[in-house]
């Protein structure tokens, strides 16, 4: 599969799922068993609670992670005691989850692993760190869309995205919003200059004049309804440190000041604007620009949910690919045919 | 009372605490739960150590520091291993892993502490058997297994998982048997390691200290104290950290002051904005400074030991417990008293108390406190606006305004007739004109004509406060 190949070219991936049950477990199960262990040295972890045997919610079967031998990997303590391989322990962290620290070891074993990593994004930060610092090649991350801020670009460098039935299951919408989760996850990056400028500032709103100077807006946040953008005849782009929502673009919309204002964001987790919104503003011209970016790798499906409706998986794979202009895999059937 | 208990105290502890570049989260912990040093041998002990360090960060370089530095932060608090080891327990792997982690540390800082000579300074426990047990194929890393070199049939049982994977849950059965069985004897081999294993953690935490404390001395320019045996202590050129780097953030320079007191009362008045309440909280930071051992932030220092250390500064209003600020106040000093009458040597530095009560009442009660402290075991300083009546006590006074600009130096004045600025001080800071006017014509009706605001800015002699107050 060429998207293996593609991993290769980065130092981290994470893999996320729009919703439980989108076969995102499957997705890195398949990577982990196809990625070239012998010349890699490759760690993954997961965010918080994961690689359960049952599904917490739905009780339907979850399929476990299975670790090749060499991987390295981080888990809870109490996982850790539950393990079914043979393994060396690296490290014990000072990073406390509710299932105890941290720990990464070595598989010196295949076999399989329930994974329960870092439960906050410094600590992930850190574990990835701590791992190409140790010369690991590849660091993978197991996330959830519900908690993405944990696996955004600030963490990883590219990613699997999964999506399926579990999330829709009228096709159409499925296609619909999962192209415009990867519309905001293909936001194109800002210019070099501005990325350097804007990257060290964590807070506020900001804009930038023509000159390239750089002012604060004085708000309480960019939630707030009081925002006004007084003196800002000269604004050449609008940075918005914190959550991007619909109130703050409609108003940057209607605002025949800002109308050749580039809007710029973290990065794509931080966008929570309605699709309605989102579009309105590329419409009438706006653009949306993020400081730190992934880079979507491929798409997959579980065509099934997890209250048994299927939809077609040739169908739903061919709309999808045609309307985000990606290649879209649908791994259950792909290992059928292997 | 450990240093937990007092952190929070508003002579400003916990920012010279925070100040310390401890490596690891556990030394945090245990120099928290350290108990305030109250006898002159720890005292003097505890500054020889840390005298040794400072030796040792003036002769080493940055990167060695740094390494160290490093090393330290490998410092994970296993005391709960420790305890399981010490109740024969079996440990699991997690649990030998620390233990090796910690016996692996152990040995490479000691290493580093006898290239030193700081070997006798701080002693590590020798946990090179430990590492031996833990380490079969002798790999010297810090990580850890059931190792195959640990048993035979172990080792087969793997090779053979490896060539028969779909066998594996049956033999990983077998081998969690075996693994355990090698789990229990490590352990067995292990349980009279448990002392040397939770002192060398101690000890490590209290090379990570001393090294933090000794660049703190050398970073904030703190000096060591010499002891004091007659219970009087007296300091030169005392500045309070926090205070200076405020002023220096704002370009501003902090005056040292120095000053001596223990056996009689010492009462400071002053000038509003005299720097009398940063005298106290220097004087109750640099107590406890020098009580958990810390440099001292004076050129010189020589300090009384004291068994208790009361600090009451007046506006502690207590919300929660529904006093106002003169109950919460009062409950307070009621507290210094009592432990006064106790067989205890205690300091007390109290700021301006009965400060919010009228003045009649509050002048009594501040004369009385000065008598009822007065005693031999409590060394008192007490701030005050009172004009008290004449006592044993000494009476040192803020110099005061001088050419516009404020001296913090201390003076010793024979009574404690408080300085009569405030009008001035309050006019300085471009305060209402009317207000101030007719304050003066208030304090002073036959001499308003004519007196006004400009003609009356600069600092009054003693004199024209002596007739101000007439």
């Amino acid at each position: 599969m060429t998207f293996i190949n593609e991993i290769l070219n980065y130092d981290s991936l994470s893999i996320v799922g729009l919703q439980k049950n989108t076969g995102k477990t499957v997705s890195l199960n398949y990577v982990l068993d196809r990625l070239p262990v012998e010349r890699k040295r490759i760690a993954v972890t997961s965010i918080g609670i994961d690689g359960e045997t049952t599904d917490q919610v739905t009780l339907t079967q979850k399929p476990e992670i299975y670790l090749r031998q060499g991987m390295y990997f981080g888990t809870s303590e109490m996982h850790y005691r539950q393990k079914r391989i043979v393994s060396e322990l690296i490290d014990v962290s000072d990073e406390n989850t509710s299932l105890g620290r941290v720990v990464t070891a070595k598989a010196l074993t295949g076999g399989k692993i329930l994974l329960s990593g870092p439960s906050s994004t410094s600590g992930l930060k850190r574990w990835v760190k701590d791992m190409h610092r140790i010369g690991l090649d590849l660091v993978i991350i197991d996330g959830a869309l519900s908690r993405m801020s944990l696996a955004s670009p600030a963490v990883s460098q590219c990613m699997i995205l999964a999506t399926g039935a579990a999330y829709s299951t009228n096709m159409t919408t499925l296609v619909q919003q999962t192209k415009f989760i990867v519309d905001l996850i293909n936001i194109d990056l800002a210019d070099e200059a501005t990325i350097k400028m804007l990257m060290p500032i964590e807070k506020g709103v900001w804009f930038v004049d023509s000159e390239s100077v750089l002012h604060e807006i004085k708000t309480v946040s960019s939630l707030s309804q009081e925002m006004r953008f007084e003196g800002m005849d000269d604004c050449k782009m609008l940075y918005v440190a914190g959550a991007l929502v619909d109130g703050f673009v409609e108003k940057v919309r209607k605002n025949p000041k800002l109308k050749n204002t580039e809007l710029v964001v973290r990065d794509f987790t931080k966008i929570f604007v309605s699709p309605q919104q989102y579009r309105m503003f590329l419409k009438t011209g706006g653009t949306i620009r993020v400081l730190q970016k992934s880079k979507l790798i491929a798409v997959t499906v579980n065509p099934t949910s997890p209250l048994g409706v299927t939809l077609d998986s040739d169908t739903l794979c061919a709309k999808l690919s045609e309307a985000i202009q990606l290649p879209v895999y649908d791994l259950m059937k792909c290992k059928e045919c292997n | 009372m450990q240093l937990r208990d007092h952190i929070e105290s508003p002579c400003g502890l916990r920012y010279v605490f925070e100040q310390l570049e401890l490596q690891s989260g556990y030394t945090r912990r245990w120099m928290l739960d350290m108990p305030m040093m109250r006898k002159g041998e720890d005292i003097v002990q505890a500054y020889d150590t840390l005298r040794k360090f400072v030796r040792f960060v003036e002769q080493v370089d940055t990167p060695y520091i740094n390494t160290l530095q490093f090393r330290l932060q490998g410092l994970k608090d296993i005391r709960t291993t420790i305890k399981n080891l010490g109740q024969q327990a079996v440990l699991d792997d997690i649990e030998l892993f620390e233990v090796k982690h910690l016996a692996i540390l152990a040995v490479d800082v000691a290493e580093r502490m006898k290239a030193h000579g700081l070997d006798e300074a701080v002693r590590i426990p020798d946990l090179n058997e430990v590492i031996t047990i833990l380490d079969p194929d002798g790999l010297k890393m810090a990580s850890f297994y059931v190792y195959d070199s640990y048993c035979q049939e172990l080792r087969d049982l793997r090779s053979k998982m490896r060539q028969h994977p779909e066998q594996q849950e049956d033999l990983l059965l077998e081998c969690a048997e075996i693994e355990e069985g090698v789990r229990r004897d490590l352990s067995k081999q292990l349980y009279r390691f448990a002392k040397p294993l939770e002192e060398a953690q101690v000890a490590m935490a209290c090379i990570d200290m001393n090294l933090a404390k000794a660049l703190q001395i050398k970073q904030l320019g703190l000096s060591f104290p010499t002891i004091s045996n007659d219970g009087i202590s007296r300091y030169e050129a005392m500045f309070h950290p926090q205070v200076k780097d405020a002023l220096e953030m704002r370009k501003r320079v902090f005056q040292p002051v120095n000053i001596t007191f223990g056996q009689k009362p010492t009462l400071i008045t002053g000038a509003n904005m005299g720097g009398k309440t940063v005298v106290l909280k220097t004087l109750t930071l640099c107590q406890y400074l020098f009580q958990y051992g810390f440099g001292i932030p004076a050129a010189k220092a020589d300090i009384a030991v004291k068994d208790e250390i009361y600090f009451c500064i007046g506006d502690e209003q207590s919300i929660e417990k529904g006093l106002s600020s003169f109950a919460a106040e009062m409950k307070n000093i009621d507290a210094v008293i009592k432990a006064s009458r106790e067989d205890k040597k205690i300091v007390a530095l109290i700021d301006e108390p009965a400060r919010t009560t009228n003045p009649t009442e509050g002048t009594a009660l501040v004369s009385a406190l000065v008598k009822v402290l007065g005693g031999e075991t409590v060394s008192l300083v007490m701030t005050t606006h009172y004009d008290i009546e004449p006592t044993d006590a000494r009476c040192l006074r803020v110099k005061g305004f001088e050419g516009g600009t404020m001296n913090y130096e201390l003076i010793e004045v024979q009574d404690g007739e408080v300085p009569h600025e405030a009008l001035n001080i309050a006019e300085s800071l471009g305060i209402d004109e009317e207000w101030i006017e007719t304050a003066r014509r208030i304090l002073n009706p036959s001499n308003s004509i004519g007196l006004d605001s400009k003609g009356s800015n600069s600092t009054p002699s003693k004199n024209e406060k002596g007739e101000g107050n007439d």
